[in-house]
Parts: structure tokens; sequence; C-alpha cells
């Protein structure tokens, strides 16, 4: 019965397949064939039986309606405290009503658990932190994800994403031809001002083995050869896979877990293949969840680690500027009001408040600093996680949610903004063109490359004798 | 009736009410799936028994989590609620002398003063709650009357104990009789209902601090400022 040309349960496999739902410019019938998408109920059904379990369960059934995560929630906030923003609201009127239906239910609830799960959680966890019995309900609306995929229910975008993963080992379909000739192009760049740096594509056993977002060979390229240069004047043995360098999963975002897994045993394939001390990814929160958070489990590994030792990219700087590996000119040190957007995936959900905020205080003049109220592990979502970026038929959602960000940066009167992650800095980037707040933000790699001190050695040979 | 209500029916409320819970807490740690949820439990055991401990600890100590904190008003009619609910039933002098008469058990008590006082706010704490239930938007939108099922199920003991106690209302065998009945329901409701966060709230909550303990920075030596 219906099942769409470009919606339906059947995730894209092929490139043919890609190009045809590309094709479909907007989703535009995509969206439209949705309204007719068959539940398949028993599959429905079938899946709750094998995965919805005790923790699950009893976070669903346990609930004590006490609204303590309302507060919690920046959509609950930013939406004027609409009552249906209320997390717990949110999923037991689709997820928990779902599982009481035991999977008996139709198109329309199915998209409107698609809105809710897209559009009203960008999976940041919060909500977790402040209810009393540990409920967290970001991690529910993840599975929630899952079980609509599965279904077909999903934005055109993230089928597309997730589709990217599948067929490219990368999303923005950049091939791994792409990749290395990103790293060549931008190395031969380089060299210029940095005379004998490299890109090592493929090297065996070096100390680092260097992982991306496809979106910095694809749009950013400049971002790989700052993170050359830093990894140069560190003086560090380096290196990049030809294959298995893509660190992101938007399969994460669109709840594929066979893509997930698949694309984070590509990475772990690349280590395995050239057998580095440690790996260390950029300056991204979603990649590192991804391929060092739930990675180890997607791949199924009982210790819960990733095969080496997985640097997320602040810890690796943090590190290197510690051990005086890359030196700070204390002339140069940032002397205005400066704040810092502690990323939900790789603060909150992995730990790392402290690593960021060591490497502020290197670059940082003391007393020009500013904390974001809340901030560490309490800080509110950048505004466009989860995925919530990237979905046309979202973006006015998206837009509202940015406020939340906007209100916390105008707080701290900071007019420089340090976000550490693609998926932050892009909606701080969105929130100053549609706010027009007047302020810039900045990743880490282009503000340390602006006031290290370069050693002698590695500055190119005076032109004139 | 009475030497029946507190004799084989409270046998076997309790048998009930243990055996209950101590099915879900079987069923609950059975049903815990690496994969699935996941959290290294079984190979990372020592990270999450910290992680677990330091969760439960925070919230179970008042104002001990920024949850806490941020909702003082809550924070207190929570606890006032939870303190008067658990010691007046297990330390109160006339408990002590069923459970000394019934099965032969020395008791520790507490002062009548002292489980008045507690009784008293307890159920004051719990028309507060309801009221909040009503007036508050956010929790409104998801109460149902299965909460306010729950409230009644688990204050009636309480308010019928105390007219008991204090010989308001008259008929004091009915109100008796209707005390121990009550609070035979609220143990037998215990492991059938969501009440069951008896022990579910040291479950979850220990899972939560599990999987913090463990993958969500635990490991990396960061604590979790619960």
């Amino acid at each position: 019965m219906p099942e769409g040309k470009f919606c339906n349960k059947t995730p894209v496999n092929t490139q043919e397949a890609l190009d045809a739902v590309l094709g479909d410019k907007g989703g535009k019938q995509y969206y439209a064939e949705m309204l007719e998408l068959e539940v398949d109920t028993a599959k429905l059904a079938a899946s709750i039986k094998n995965t919805c379990k005790s923790r699950t369960g009893t976070w669903l059934e346990m609930c004590a309606h006490c609204g303590l995560c309302a507060d919690s929630c920046f959509l609950y906030l930013c939406n004027n405290r609409d009552p249906k923003q209320v997390p717990a609201y949110k999923i037991q009127s689709t997820l928990g009503e779902m599982v009481k239906r035991n999977g008996d239910v139709d198109n329309a609830f199915m998209r409107h658990a698609m809105e809710v799960a897209w559009s009203q959680c960008t999976c940041c966890n919060r909500c977790g932190q402040y209810c009393p019995y540990g409920i967290d309900m970001g991690v529910m609306f993840g599975y929630l994800r899952g079980l609509l995929y599965s279904q077909g229910f999903v934005p055109w975008e993230l089928k597309i994403g997730a589709g990217m993963h599948r067929v490219f080992k990368a999303q923005m379909n950049v091939t791994d031809e792409d990749w290395t000739e990103t790293c060549e192009w931008m190395a031969e760049e380089a060299q210029d001002e940095w005379p004998g740096l490299e890109i090592p594509i493929d090297k065996q056993d070096a100390d680092i083995m260097y992982t991306v977002n496809a979106r910095e060979p694809k749009h950013y390229p400049e971002d790989i050869s700052e993170a050359a240069v830093l990894f140069h004047v560190a003086g560090e043995n380096w290196t990049v896979p030809s294959s298995g360098w893509e660190q992101t999963s938007l399969a994460l975002f669109a709840g594929d877990w066979e893509a997930c897994k698949q694309q984070v045993e590509h990475v772990y394939a690349a280590i395995d293949r050239l057998n580095p001390k440690r790996a260390v990814g950029t300056e991204c929160g979603h990649a590192h969840r991804a391929t060092v958070v739930e990675g180890p489990y997607w791949a199924g590994r009982p210790d819960g680690l990733p095969p080496k030792p997985f640097l997320h990219y602040t810890e690796w700087l943090a590190e290197a500027l510690r051990l005086g590996k890359i030196k700070i000119d204390p002339a140069k040190r940032i002397k205005q009001p400066v704040t810092l957007q502690d990323s939900c995936n790789y603060i909150r959900n992995y730990g790392l408040k402290e690593i960021t905020r060591e490497i502020i205080s290197y670059l940082v003049e003391p007393g020009y600093f500013v904390e974001m109220s809340p901030n560490k592990e309490h800080n509110y979502c950048c505004g466009g996680g989860g995925g919530f970026n990237g979905m046309g038929i979202f973006r006015p959602q998206r837009n509202r949610a940015l406020m939340v960000k906007r209100d916390q940066i105008l707080a701290t009167g900071c007019k420089l903004v340090i976000a550490p992650c693609h998926n932050c800095w892009d909606a701080i980037r969105d929130l100053e063109e549609e706010f027009k707040i007047g302020i810039k933000w900045s990743f880490l790699k282009p503000l340390v490359i602006s006031m290290m001190i370069v050693p002698e050695h590695l500055k190119p040979a005076e032109e004139e004798e | 009736m009475y030497q029946i209500v507190t004799g084989p029916l409270l046998w076997l409320t309790f048998a009930v009410f243990f055996g209950g819970l101590a099915w879900r807490i079987y069923t609950y740690i059975k049903g815990l799936d690496w994969k699935l949820d996941r959290v290294a439990y079984g190979t990372q055991t020592a990270y999450g028994i910290r992680g677990a401990v330091r969760s439960i600890v925070a919230w179970i100590v008042p104002f001990g989590s920024q949850g806490w904190k941020v909702k003082p008003i809550f924070t207190i009619l929570f606890f006032t609620f939870h303190i008067g609910l658990v010691v007046v039933p297990l330390f109160l002098a006339g408990h002590a002398v069923v459970l000394k008469m019934r099965f032969g058990l020395p008791w520790p008590t507490i002062p009548m003063v002292l489980a008045d006082v507690l009784t008293v706010a307890m159920i004051c704490a719990g028309v507060f709650i309801i009221i909040r239930r009503i007036a508050l938007p956010e929790v409104r939108i998801i109460t149902s009357l299965y909460d306010y099922l729950l409230l009644a199920i688990t204050l009636a003991p309480f308010v019928t104990g105390f007219m008991v106690v204090h010989q308001i209302g008259g008929d004091y065998e009915f109100w008796l009789l209707a005390h121990v009945i009550a609070g035979e329901i609220m143990l037998l409701a215990v492991p059938f209902t969501k009440l069951f966060h008896v022990v579910g709230f040291f479950l979850s909550r220990g899972q939560l601090g599990m999987d913090y303990g463990i993958k969500r920075g635990g490991m990396k030596g960061t604590n979790m400022a619960w």
C-alpha cells in the first residue's frame, strides 16, 4: 500500500536513490507523500517489544507529572512557557502514547510525533538533569526518532543526510577523493607561509590520527589548514586517513542506527588500519558524540570506549598549551569581554567543562572572560542542536529557539563568542543574522593561530638577503 | 474484624509489598541492556557505582541538586511530604505496639508531638501539592485523574490516622478500621502503581548516575554538578 517514491520505509542506500530524493527540491513531493504513508503497526509493535526495555519503560511509567522539567527546557522558555512544550508532556503524548497503544497508531499520529521529535526537542539532555527521577527525555526522543525513522517519518534533509552516510560514508556527498585533494590543496597553499608544513595522509603509526566534519572539506577548507598549522607548530607526528576521516553523523540526528554503526565502524577501521597512538577530532560536538561517546556502543564495544584514546579538539589543544607545545604571546591575548558557548554534546554529555576553561585561561587576559548564565553542564542548547539547524520545514521554530542563546549572550555584554562546535557556531551565526545583535563568533583554531608565538625555525625565510 | 485486618491481612499486605518491590527491582535490573541503553554497566562497574551514588545523594538531600535549588518552595513541600510519609508510619508509638503484639518485634519510636507535627505538615504539603497541580499550567497539562487518585491513596492513612489518635469524628472504632485499611491499600498499591518509586527512585536515579559516571564524563574524571 502507500509507500511514496521518496517518502517510504526504505533508507537511501544508493547514489541513484540519493540523487532522486535530492532532486525533489525542498522535499515538496516527499512531504506530500508522507500524508499517505502507511504505518506498519505490526513492525512498530515488534520494535517496541524488542527495544523498549526497563529503563525506558520505567521512565515512561514512573514520571510523577511534577512539572519540574518545564523550566529546564529552553524550548519551553522561548515559546512563552507553552504547556505543550513541557518535556514530560512532549514525550508522554508521543512516545508514551505509542508504547501505551503498542504501536497501534495512525499516519496523523506519526506526523505529529515527527514534528515534536524534531522541532520541539534538540536532544540536549538538560531535562534529565532537572528531573528528580533522572528521566532523560532527550534520550527518549532519540529513541523515538529511531522508531519514526524506521517507519519513514523523518524530515527530508535527515533522510538524505543519513543516506549520505550510507552512500559516501560522509555527509554533504564529499568523497574520499574530494577529501584527499582538499588536503593536498590546503597543504600546498599553506606552505608559502609555513615552510615544511604537511598534511600527511595515511601515515602508519603516527601519534595522532585527525578526523573532521565533512563540511570542512566542503565549505570551510581553511579549517583543515588551520588544524595542520597548529599540529605543525606543536611539532606533532600526525596524519589523516584517506578514508574514515569523516567523524560526523547526521544518521544520529535522523535516528538511523544502522547508518550510525556503519559510519563509526568506518572511522574505527581507519584507526585499525593506521594504528595511531591516539585520534583527535575537530571542533564539533555531535561528531564527538557520534564517534567517541555513543559510537563505541553502536560498534558493539563492551568497554564503551573507542579502539584508541579519542580526544576532542579542545582536549588536544588544552594539552598542547599546558605542555608548552603551543605558546601564546601575552601581548596578543584577548583583551575584550569574551564568552564561551558550552556545547551540550561534549560538555554536558562528556564532561569537558574544565578543559575549555583551561584553554580560556591561556587565551584571554584575566578579567575579560565572562561566563554565560547558566553555564557548563547547565548551559542551554545553542538553539540549533540535534539537526534543528538543517531542516527547512522547521526553520521558523529553529529561529525562535535561537532567542534563548541570544539573550544569554546579550546578558554577558560580550561582543565575542568562542564556539568550539560546528553546530553551535552555525546557530550563533544564524542568530546574529536573524537578530543583528552585533557579535562576532569564532572557533578556537583561528584565535590560537592569531595569538601564538611562532618559533623562529618555522617562519618563512626572509625574502631580501 | 480488627483482628483480621491487623493480623492475616497485614501479613498479606507486607508480603505483597515487599515481594512486589523485590520483583520490581529484579525486573528493572534484568531489563537493563548495555547496548540499547548505551551504558557499559558490566565492564565499567566501579565508575558506574560511583556515578550512581553521587546522583542519588544529590537528589535525596534537600537542596542537594541544582534542580532542588531552583525550586525552593516545591523542594520544601516535597521533603516535608516525604519525610512525614516515611518517618511517621515507621516510628509511631501506636504502630510499635502492634508490631510488638502481633510479631513480637521490639521497635524504636518517636515522641507523639513530633509525630503530630510531621503528620500535619505532611498533610498540608499534600494539599499544597494538589493546589499546585491545579494552579500551574505546566503541571496541570500533565496531570491526570490517576495522579489525584494516588495522592488520595497516600493521604488517606494519614488523615484517618490523625483522626484516630486525636479521637476526631466520633466513631473511634470505625476510624481505626478505616485507618488500617487505608494504610493497607496504600502499601498494596505501591508495587502496582507509580508509587513503586519507593525503589524506582533509587533505580532510575542510579541508572542515570551510571550513565554520567561511565559514558558522559565520569571516566574523564569529571563530576557531574547535579
